[in-house]
């Protein structure tokens, strides 16, 4: 956990010392000039009081530097807290601004990256909610401490010069008030505010399956207990919200009461170092005025504390992708594609016998190759085209892989423009190789016809394309792609059958001198390949080669369209 | 509310305690007495505001409860086919974190609604008989207050907007990176992404920024005023206290004491002020959020019988024939289009008849099948099941007859097996094995024991989803009218030969309704039905459906 603070302050503090600590400052700032307006406006009515009572000072009284003083502070105080406006919001801003690349270029990490795409929606949905968690670290705990902090030390110093034991004591009064009280409210509401958090997801999860099916729910007649479930979790929720409220008002109170007994305390203090001639009544009121407003930076900062439980899990939960990306794995210098000994196993789940995904494969492809690697669904045909890929490294064995472009079993398209999704392929193409890319992949016309064209922007998940032009699109990009080894992952699955010929056709025509490597279970797929590679079980069951009748009875033995 | 104005109290105790100190220094008892009176008022202050925080936070837990639960059952009665239905994610992300904005606004705006009418007024109550001109030095920036709001409220308003907007536009770009994190890393892209994220948080820090400093600026203004204020006051005083201002009381002059009171009471004049502007954010947040809820909890069309549930299945005949359906003068529009999908139909399905709907899409084969299953009611006409009228009383009963296979089944979150079951009392394990087998799935339940499955299905097939409405159909215990809709449109040939064969099989016993463009499908059934066929003539509507019914029959 302690580990996991620091890399979350690290990052925090990284490249924008200087701003985060001049928004601390400011606030700090603030919180004095606020603090010095009333004190020293106590200060110059009581003082002038005295002064009026005996006629001959009146005249004399310098009421020119405590007037000018107090006008100054006036608006030191309203530019203060301006500038601490700015300053703290920019510097936040700049924290999101680093938290959400770092955060991105974390889970793209192969084996964060692969955890994040077996459960999308509610791991996506997390990650964006710990990461709006995080902001609040600064705004809401750091920012609001800092001020606290100044003003203790403000009422510290001040009454320290009237008498050191009253200062002495005041301060150590209130730092041990603010912080033991923080600490408690932290305390009871540490574990409700992840609770909550939880609650939360739960209930979102639950109204996704009611509204998304309904259908099944009422045909089993179970909506009413759909209702009373997510009834059940709004209630666990509520009773959340109201420990961190009951901790909140509490804390509040205390803090009020801290703040009185300080102030009554002063109050008595002054009194008997008045009726000992030590101070006049002029410095009491000032001392009164201080302790008063000191307080007033504590009420943020509480309820900071009050999510303290939540910004740690998010800290917990985050930390971990914060660190600095790993180096990538080597790639083969030839276009040779070696496979030694490998072996992979899954990591281990509960309620499986076996986790082991492939099992001593060795295999040699030579450049130029088209291959297709077949067998039934588990047999470990796309963990075959990760290896290759980089995407996973043999658990023993060795792999050796020139660079390669994968075409991913499902189209995915980005919010973006044509041009932009295209250009993910090879960010430095002109619109030239772009309508070339698309020409190949047989989609120009189409493209061509919006009235935006390459300036078109997608949907969600590339709306606004039907399947067959969202899986065309995909082929531009591979075709784009500057690398001699293509991966494709079942390229035709969940076409039509003419779009899925025409698709295979493309993709044979531009094939032309590129290393193939086809994991598929369809022979319209399968035909493109000059050899099949059969896996069973994680091993190489066999290795057919064009030409010879094995290779054409296996051709043969896959499904039609 | 009672503890701000506690606070005058305890102003006055501070005041006249300094007032003792500088006329009298050797009166210790007095200001002791002093001090602990002031602890007591504050004691009493910090009770009042904590215990009505707590108070104002259950009211408005409470209402937020009932915001919640409203929209909720208006969700789960609507009908699935309403076209102006919420999607599921925004359903869900109005239910939950929109829905938790409300809260602080609820809990805290109308308290300090009601300070900003008391709190000022009260402070000037007491000021004004102690001096006039220190009254209208804070009755000068009142008449302002209002303005200032509304430059304060709308400013901010729109800054938090922006800001918000700002901040979805963000996390929307890392969402929509990070799901098509497979392709990014397929073509190393990336690092390139990982820069554009950066870029695009960098441009939106300016923008931000540029509509902040607008805000606060305004702010500042407020600031500038209370602070002004406290300054004019604490001068105003200072000076008549010397002598050089001697006007502005009431004959005779303030003393300490008083002029203590009265500053000690000026920065709580503008106190209410600050909280609501801070408050600003709050309130814009959570009218969002309950304008969404009430949007939520408007169901224009709804289901048949609403949400409530079957009756219990006990007193069931043991061995009852499947029921014959009968549609008479059926008649059914979309809210937002003018010609009916389903104009006066006829139709008649023996107990235990196979028949196929076929007809090109959007001749309302599906909308024909959920007017049977009570998903949506019917503009007219009648669906009748065994000889009871589906209406509001009948559908949980005959609803409890059905089973629906629909075309793209949803996934829920858990188990293979808990996704055959639906939490149904009358599903035990065993059926549940039994439904598993009879949808040849024990293969993927062996492979996912116990394993929760992906989200939304990720990681079964096409089949192997329609497999498992499948299941679930066959789990059903009294189900013996089965409405399949559409159940071989998403898959290739082999699996829908497959598929076939199963429903047939499973179909024995059954009163069987297949909404379907398969041609294969529709071959097996002992009728078609096209719908196209049926649509009627604009001229004689009944006499060319009865007739199309006919030819087919």
């Amino acid at each position: 956990m302690k580990t996991s603070i620091h890399a979350v302050l690290r990052l925090f503090f990284a490249d924008r010392r200087g701003l985060l600590w001049g928004g601390v400052a400011l606030a700090a700032l603030t919180v004095f000039a606020g603090m010095g307006l009333l004190g020293l406006s106590g200060w110059f009515i009581t003082a002038t009081a005295l002064a009026g009572l005996a006629a001959g000072t009146a005249l004399a009284f310098d009421v020119f530097t405590p007037g000018a003083g107090i006008r100054l502070l006036a608006l030191v105080r309203t530019a203060g807290r301006y500038g601490e406006r700015v300053v703290t919001h920019d510097a936040a801003l700049a924290v999101i601004a680093t938290l959400r690349p770092r955060l991105f270029a974390g889970w793209a990490r192969p084996e964060a990256a692969r955890r994040l795409l077996a459960r999308p929606a509610r791991l996506l949905f997390r990650l964006t909610a710990d990461a709006d968690a995080l902001d609040a670290l600064y705004l809401r705990l750091l920012v609001p401490a800092g001020a606290a902090c100044a003003a203790i030390a403000l009422v510290g110093v001040m009454l320290g010069v009237v008498s050191l034991p009253l200062g002495l004591a005041m301060a150590g009064w209130l730092l041990a008030t603010g912080a033991g009280i923080l600490a408690w409210t932290a305390r009871r509401s540490r574990r409700a505010a992840c609770r909550r958090a939880y609650a939360i997801e739960a209930l979102r999860a639950q109204a996704i399956d009611l509204v998304s099916g309904q259908t099944e729910l009422a045909m089993a007649g179970r909506l009413t207990a759909q209702c009373r479930m997510l009834a059940r979790t709004e209630h666990r929720l509520a009773a959340a919200d109201d420990t961190i409220n009951r901790a909140d008002a509490q804390g509040g109170f205390l803090q009020a009461m801290a703040g009185t007994m300080a102030l009554a305390a002063t109050l008595a203090a002054c009194v008997l170092l008045v009726a000992g001639s030590a101070i006049g009544a002029p410095v009491a009121a000032l001392a009164l005025l201080l302790v008063l407003t000191s307080a007033e930076p504590l009420t943020p900062l509480r309820r900071g504390t009050l999510e303290l439980g939540r910004t740690l899990l998010a800290i917990r939960r985050l930390a971990p992708r914060l660190d600095a990306p790993e180096a990538a794995p080597a790639r083969a210098a030839s276009g040779d594609i070696l496979i030694e000994h490998a072996s992979l196993r899954h990591d281990s789940r509960p309620g499986l016998s076996t986790n082991v995904a492939l099992e001593g494969i060795t295999l040699a492809i030579r450049p130029g190759e088209r291959v297709a690697v077949i067998g039934p669904s588990g047999a470990g045909k796309s963990t075959l085209l990760a290896l290759v890929a980089g995407e996973r490294l043999p658990s023993s064995g060795r792999v050796l892989a020139p660079a390669s472009c994968l075409l991913t079993q499902r189209t995915e398209l980005f919010q973006d423009s044509v041009r932009d999704n295209l250009r993910l392929a090879r960010p430095d193409a002109g619109d030239d190789a772009l309508w070339a890319a698309l020409r190949a992949a047989g989609l120009d016309q189409a493209i061509a016809a919006l009235p935006a064209g390459l300036d078109t922007r997608l949907g969600e998940g590339g709306l606004g394309l039907s399947a067959g032009q969202a899986r065309r699109l995909a082929l531009a990009r591979l075709f784009l792609r500057p690398t001699q080894l293509w991966l494709l992952d079942e390229p035709t699955e969940g076409l039509d059958a003419p779009t899925a010929r025409d698709v295979i056709a493309r993709l044979a025509g531009q094939a032309r001198d590129h290393t193939l490597l086809i994991a598929t279970h369809i022979r319209r797929e399968a035909v493109l390949a000059d050899r099949i590679v059969v896996l069973a079980a994680g091993t190489v069951a066999a290795d057919l080669r064009r030409g010879t009748p094995a290779f054409d009875h296996r051709l043969h033995t896959l499904r039609p369209d | 509310m009672a503890g701000s104005l506690t606070w005058l109290v305890q102003a006055g105790i501070l005041a006249s305690a300094v007032q003792r100190m500088a006329a009298d220094p050797g009166d210790v008892a007095a200001g002791l007495l002093a001090a602990a009176g002031f602890l007591l008022a504050g004691v009493v202050r910090a009770g009042c505001d904590a215990w009505g925080a707590r108070l104002s936070f259950q009211v408005a837990r409470r209402r937020l409860s009932a915001l919640r639960a409203a929209a909720v059952d208006a969700l789960a009665g609507g009908s699935p086919l309403d076209k102006r239905r919420p999607a599921a994610g925004h359903a869900a992300s109005v239910l939950a974190e929109q829905a938790d904005a409300a809260l602080p606004y609820l809990a805290r705006y109308p308290a300090i609604q009601l300070k900003i009418l008391v709190v000022p007024l009260a402070i000037l109550a007491a000021v004004a008989p102690l001096s006039w001109v220190a009254a209208l030095v804070l009755l000068a920036s009142a008449p302002l207050i209002p303005v200032f709001m509304a430059l304060v409220g709308w400013r901010a308003q729109r800054a938090s907007q922006a800001h918000l907007a700002e901040m979805g536009t963000l996390n929307a770009f890392l969402l929509d990176r990070l799901r098509g994190l497979a392709t990014l890393r397929a073509l190393d892209a990336v690092d390139a992404t990982t820069g554009r994220l950066a870029y695009v948080a960098q441009t939106l820090r300016t923008r931000t920024m540029a509509v902040l400093r607008i805000a606060f600026l305004s702010s500042a203004v407020l600031e500038l005023f209370s602070a002004i204020g406290v300054a004019m006051v604490a001068v105003y005083v200072g000076f008549h206290l010397l002598g050089t201002l001697p006007f502005g009381t009431w004959g005779s002059p303030l003393t300490l004491g008083q002029g203590l009171f009265v500053l000690l009471l000026a920065p709580s004049f503008f106190e209410p002020l600050r909280d609501l502007s801070t408050a600003w954010h709050d309130r814009a947040a959570g009218r969002a959020a309950l304008e969404a809820l009430r949007a939520l909890s408007s169901a224009p069309s709804k289901l048949v019988g609403g949400a409530a549930p079957f009756p219990p299945s006990g007193n069931t005949p043991a061995h009852r024939p499947p029921p014959a359906v009968e549609l008479v003068q059926l008649r059914f529009a979309h809210a937002d289009a003018a010609p009916s999908v389903i104009g006066g139909l006829h139709l008649r399905v023996a107990s235990g008849e196979r028949v196929a709907i076929t007809g090109p899409s959007g001749a309302g084969k599906s909308t024909l099948l959920a007017l049977i299953a009570g998903l949506v009611p019917a503009q007219s006409g009648a669906v009748v099941i065994d000889g009871v009228t589906l209406d509001d009383q009948s559908a949980p009963r005959l609803r409890a007859r059905m089973a629906w296979i629909g075309q793209k089944p949803h996934v829920f979150a858990g188990t293979l097996g808990a996704n055959v079951a639906l939490g149904r009392p009358d599903v035990d394990a065993q059926a549940v094995g039994h439904a598993l087998e009879a949808a040849t799935l024990e293969q993927l339940a062996g492979r996912e024991a116990g394993r929760p499955l992906g989200e939304s299905g990720i990681g079964l097939s096409g089949g192997e989803c329609l497999r498992l409405a499948m299941a679930r159909a066959a789990a059903a215990p009294g189900s013996d009218l089965w409405l399949a809709d559409e159940p071989t449109a998403h898959l290739d040939a082999a699996t829908a030969r497959e598929l076939t064969r199963r429903l047939l099989a499973q179909s024995a016993g059954r009163t069987l309704i297949v909404a379907t463009h398969d041609p294969e499908l529709a071959s097996h059934m002992d009728r078609v039905i096209d719908l196209a066929a049926l649509r009627p003539a604009p001229a004689d509507t009944e006499m060319a459906a009865l007739a199309a019914v006919g030819a087919a029959s």
